[in-house]
């Protein structure tokens, strides 16, 4: 068998965001790059589909906030009109198995329970501002910070059941896992890289303030045409070979293996991912541990599509939190003319895992009828029901970020963004604002591939 | 329309809350800031100062150089500082505009909820 041998300048694997942004910026300027990604399509964990209802649906990433300039300059550049998320009207809570509405950010149903909630946020939110950005490492705390776990600090800081039921789904929805199962100096720094919880559990103000019209992958799609040939698709990278200038990926594509080779890669993955790959000669120790310190959270996504937004016929904005059930958290996801009714909901840690021992008919039974419990007998009867289960795309293995476990960022976090050699690290997981998001994907692209520039004297 | 004299009334009534609150005292820690209230309805103008985590006698007028500014109908101060209002409502639904750093932001957000849910 022969392989097909690709030469370039600069390899980058990974066509989500931030090898997508790595690879369009290091072609403004006139590098000769490749992008290999592994499935038949752009994006990442960003994927819009538009379903037979006509529904757009996002099973990745969908929503943009204040503060997220990378990617508001991107709908700028490309002229996608950005539209507020549904909030008129009240939320549905769901606690100790009783169903409330409430008005405003969070549930107040149990006032006392509710400000012992805020006052908890508060203080993560307020101990995230010491949390150095480009060296969480270096926080005045970082080592008890980083012996400890979320959901340890929770534990010792919030009393009251329903102040910790209320912040767990918080958490969940953002993290896409427990609080238990990552480093407190983890989410410390995350929460500060996005403005904090609070910010982080926003509507309006916050991470879900605003939607694209026509999805969040349009503008994957966009700069992938810009690219044109130099991305190759269908191509998972096998094992990377590499020198002190020079790398040599094989890929195993749907014609046979080929191989490309370059001066430089920007490997733009999860670390998990990358730590997977052969890599020749392997890696050095402290980056090996730190892909092995930093699993995928587990999330699934799920979209109901109804003929029309009948919740909102009730006064509800669509907005779900449950202290119990596999779905905690939801949001209106319908379309800006609500000519479609639309509810997006998670299912994220340990409910996402039990979900895998289900058959597809037992787990949708499940979503509908967490919904139905939520927002009445319409509810169990959507038009389309659609789920996306990140854990078992084998390109992603989970979502939506990284879960950095205690010890990760004191012991091998000066690996996460240094590179090895020509090896240059991207990903939303190695971005400084906005880890775990677009903006962050995108950030990480643009500051691997400025280090590329540097190293090629460009 | 909330006069400034309703306003100054029920802005008494909410600092004696708050000051008697441990719960804020304890969230004000290190956060001396100087607050501009902006009426949208009436152009009327306050100002809030918070010290040594206490609040500080209404001011009428915009005093000093801000560290926030909030922007609302003098309808909405009235209600939020009697706490017939829940301030977080008014934020999602855009009707109450908090403009400053990200962190005081955040800061008086979680305060003035706490504020709210702990009368």
């Amino acid at each position: 068998m022969t392989d097909e041998v690709r030469e370039c300048e600069v390899l980058v694997v990974g066509a989500g965001y931030a090898g997508l942004s790595a690879a369009r910026h290091l072609a403004s300027h006139g590098v000769d790059v490749v992008l290999v990604e592994a499935r038949d399509r752009v994006g990442g964990r960003v994927w819009t589909e538009t379903t037979s209802s006509g529904a757009v649906v996002d099973h990745g990433g969908q929503w943009v906030g204040p503060g997220q300039d990378n990617l508001l300059a991107l709908a700028e550049e490309f002229e996608v009109a950005t539209f507020p998320t549904y909030t008129t009207g009240e939320g549905v809570e769901i606690r100790q198995g009783v169903r409330r509405t409430y008005a405003g950010l969070i549930p107040t149903s149990d006032p006392a329970a509710a400000a012992e909630g805020i006052e908890a946020i508060f203080e993560l939110d307020l101990a995230s501002q010491e949390v150095p950005l480009e060296a969480p490492w270096n926080a005045p705390e970082a080592a008890a910070q980083d012996e400890q776990t979320l959901g340890s600090w929770l534990t010792a800081h919030v009393q009251s059941v329903p102040a910790r039921s209320m912040i767990d789904a918080a958490v969940k929805a953002v993290f896409g896992t427990e609080a238990g199962e990552m480093s407190l100096l983890y989410a410390l720094f995350y929460l500060h890289a996005g403005g904090g919880l609070m910010n982080l559990a926003r509507t309006t103000g916050g991470a879900q303030e605003r939607r694209f019209t026509g999805g969040a992958q349009q503008f994957a799609l966009r700069m992938a045409e810009e690219l044109g040939d130099r991305i190759v698709l269908s191509s998972p990278v096998e094992s990377i070979d590499y020198g002190d200038d020079s790398v040599s990926a094989t890929l195993s594509s749907p014609d046979g293996p080929s191989t490309v080779q370059a001066r430089r890669v920007v490997v733009a993955m999860p670390p998990a991912l990358a730590g997977r790959l052969r890599w020749s000669p392997a890696l050095p120790a402290l980056r090996d541990q730190l892909s092995m310190r930093a699993p995928m959270g587990a999330v699934s996504k799920y979209h109901a599509v109804y003929e029309r937004p009948f919740w909102r016929d009730q006064g509800l904005n669509g907005q779900l939190v449950a202290d119990d059930g596999a779905l905690r958290v939801t949001f209106d996801d319908s379309p800006p003319d609500g000519s479609l009714g639309i509810l997006v909901g998670f299912v994220a840690g340990h409910e996402c895992r039990q979900f895998e021992g289900l058959s597809e008919e037992e787990r949708h039974k499940v979503v509908l009828d967490d919904l139905m419990r939520a927002f009445g007998p319409e509810a169990g009867a959507p038009v389309e029901l659609h789920e996306q289960r990140w854990c078992d795309e084998p390109y992603t293995r989970g979502g939506p970020v990284a879960v950095f476990t205690p010890g990760l960022l004191t012991g091998c976090g000066v690996a996460l963004r240094q590179p090895v050699g020509p090896i240059h690290w991207a990903g939303t997981e190695t971005a400084v604002e906005w880890c775990g998001y677009i903006d962050g994907a995108l950030s990480s692209g643009l500051r691997a591939a400025g280090e590329v520039l540097a190293a090629l004297g460009r | 329309m909330a006069t400034s004299e309703e306003i100054t009334e029920a802005y008494a009534d909410w600092r004696a809350r708050c000051n008697a609150n441990d719960r804020l005292r304890r969230m004000l820690r290190g956060w001396d800031r100087v607050v501009h209230l902006s009426a949208t309805d009436n152009g009327a103008g306050f100002t809030v100062v918070v010290k040594g985590q206490t609040l500080a006698e209404l001011v009428e007028g915009l005093v000093g150089q801000p560290d926030l500014v909030v922007t609302a109908t003098s309808e909405d101060f009235a209600d939020m500082f009697w706490g017939d209002l829940n301030p977080s409502e008014k934020y999602m639904s855009g009707e109450i505009v908090l403009r400053g750093s990200q962190e005081d932001v955040m800061r008086l957000d979680a305060m003035s909820m706490v504020a709210f849910l702990d009368q």
